[in-house]
């Protein structure tokens, strides 16, 4: 396998139709009025929303923006504004900052030094008030993850990566830039650099200290179960960065799994209980 | 007395209809999977079509996990088969579809089935012999691999049965045709990123045994999979008769006119020049694999 920009390239219409079904047949599947996400402005929660948005109709996506004092951008409030008319769905801004007061001022052990901790309050805030709009419109939950941030573990263990489905989750982060150009999300939001936005300046490939050009050429070699020395020669690295990538790959699949438990009796919820997903 | 079919089939010796029910199947409602059947029986009679044949596991739905114990049922003596049965008597029509099979003998033994139902009633069945288990794949784990490859002489001609990954093995199309198939029913439930092979191998199983391949695939999303539809009818020579929509349910007939094998065997004797030598080496190599 030749690892080069040529591997991650899609049939992007194939893939269009394919994921605008997806998303229509999981909405019927389960009755469910529509759908609601948490839109950042970012590539991914555009991209996810235009999607939905082209695939139920804009009138069943409510799109909520989620800013808090910290890392809110008149920037991203502006692109999701672009975004939510372009393809004409609802758009609710909550301010959640209260909510995130209350929550570090109630919690004694709370230390602000600790900014991961603090950050990840916010993204789980973020996913609570997102599946009371669920729950109180019977509407489904979409996740914006990508495959080269959930294969590196770069998200909030039941916060941003909480969702009934994600669209995008088998898609490189390279690969949703892709989609988005070609389903017309505006230039200007595939271009930005992503951020989490769990604290103010935080940058997606400053953090995990790699492009994603190269990032999931890395992944997609990993994924083939090629040796990371291969992809290393391949991709004129250092090995010490592609055994760096495949171990904080293994290192967070606690983090895509049910949680793990004891095998006690005689089938096991996430280990041999092996039901279909099927929508009630 | 003759049966409306036999008299449809005489006026013209060796030529019939056969449709492809592309149906989406609801994981685990076998009513509404029964109920979805029989109104595609009612389409297909309209069309006229004297044989239809339903995806791998359509009674069922393909991802039904370690709900397949509970959705399990003897063939031919399943309340399933009964009611298809009586579908098919009632319509006329041989039909062939797919199902969880539970042993008689063994509760827990189950098998993934192709049956084939005349008109007359239920004629035979044909186990999958080949049981992907890798990659979405879990067969081998509620399974049993069959061991036979029957062939079934009909009012249709000698037809013969495999269920989707037998395709990739050529020596199940093989022995079905050494034994006289003259048209070959694979039922199938291949999911999207699967397409390009299933359609090189359709192609290349019916020309390389020179007989008629019918190629139906289930359509629909199940746990996240999409099956692809593009369910065909292929001639002897490789050629696409007709072909379904790809992932969305549908209907497709074509005519068969077995005249057509005695030309093309002549054109491209594959049979006539089979070396039976080498069979030997092939299992001694496989064996050492």
């Amino acid at each position: 396998m030749i690892l080069n920009e040529d591997a991650l390239r899609l049939d992007l219409q194939l893939t269009t139709d394919r994921l605008r079904r997806f998303i229509r047949d999981y909405v019927k599947k389960t009755g469910a009025k529509g759908v609601a996400l948490n839109l950042s402005g970012g590539i991914d929660s555009s991209t996810v929303a235009a999607l939905s948005a082209s695939a139920i109709g804009g009138h069943r996506v409510l799109a909520l923006s989620l800013p808090e004092e910290e890392t809110r951008s008149s920037t991203d409030i502006q692109h999701s504004q672009m975004v939510a008319e372009k393809f004409r769905f609802k758009l609710e801004t909550i301010d959640i900052t209260p909510v995130l007061k209350s929550y570090f001022k109630t919690i004694p052990a709370f230390d602000k030094r600790d900014r991961l901790s603090k950050g990840n309050i916010k993204a789980r805030a973020r996913m609570i008030i997102l599946y009371y709009y669920a729950n109180r419109q019977s509407r489904i939950v979409l996740g914006p993850s990508d495959k080269s941030e959930t294969m590196m573990g770069y998200f909030t263990k039941w916060g941003d990566i909480a969702a009934d489905i994600s669209p995008l989750m088998d898609l490189y982060k390279t690969q949703v830039r892709q989609l988005a150009a070609h389903i017309g999300v505006p230039q200007e939001i595939i271009e930005k650099p992503s951020t989490p936005q769990l604290w103010p300046g935080q940058l997606a490939e400053k953090e995990l200290g790699i492009r994603y050009q190269t990032l999931d050429l890395i992944l997609l070699g990993l994924e083939n179960f090629m040796a990371p020395k291969e992809i290393a020669d391949q991709l004129n690295l250092p090995p010490s960065v592609v055994t760096r990538i495949k171990e904080r790959w293994l290192s967070n699949e606690h983090k895509r799994r049910a949680p793990l438990s004891m095998k006690i009796q005689y089938r096991t919820i996430g280990a041999d209980f092996r039901l279909p997903y099927n929508p009630p | 007395m003759e049966s409306k079919q036999e008299k449809r089939i005489k006026s013209k010796l060796g030529e019939f209809t056969i449709a492809l029910g592309q149906i989406a199947s609801k994981v685990g409602d076998k009513k509404y999977n029964i109920e979805t059947i029989k109104k595609k029986i009612a389409q297909a009679r309209r069309d006229k079509a004297d044989l239809i044949a339903f995806p791998e596991l359509s009674l069922t739905g393909y991802v039904v996990r370690d709900r397949a114990y509970e959705l399990a049922e003897p063939v031919p003596t399943g309340a399933s088969v009964r009611e298809i049965e009586e579908i098919a008597k009632k319509e006329q029509i041989h039909v062939i579809f797919g199902m969880i099979e539970k042993s008689l003998k063994a509760s827990a033994v189950l098998h993934n089935t192709a049956v084939l139902i005349g008109p007359d009633g239920y004629i035979g069945k044909y186990q999958k012999m080949y049981l992907p288990t890798h990659s979405v794949f879990e067969e081998k784990r509620y399974f049993r691999p069959g061991y036979q490859t029957p062939v079934f002489e009909t009012k249709l001609g000698t037809l013969g049965m495999m269920i989707c990954y037998d395709i990739y093995f050529p020596e199940v199309a093989r022995l079905l045709c050494l034994k006289g198939t003259q048209l070959l029913v694979c039922i199938s439930a291949s999911p999207s990123v699967r397409k390009g092979f299933f359609e090189t191998l359709t192609a290349a199983r019916a020309i390389e045994n020179t007989v008629f391949v019918a190629f139906v695939n289930l359509a629909g999303i199940q746990d996240g999979l999409q099956f692809w539809g593009g369910s065909r009818i292929i001639a002897p020579s490789g050629s696409v008769i007709r072909q379904a929509k790809y992932d969305e349910d549908d209907l497709i007939a074509a005519r068969i006119d077995y005249s057509d094998l005695t030309r093309v065997q002549a054109w491209v004797p594959t049979l006539r020049d089979l070396r039976p030598e080498i069979f030997n080496s092939l299992r001694d190599e496989t064996e050492k694999l």
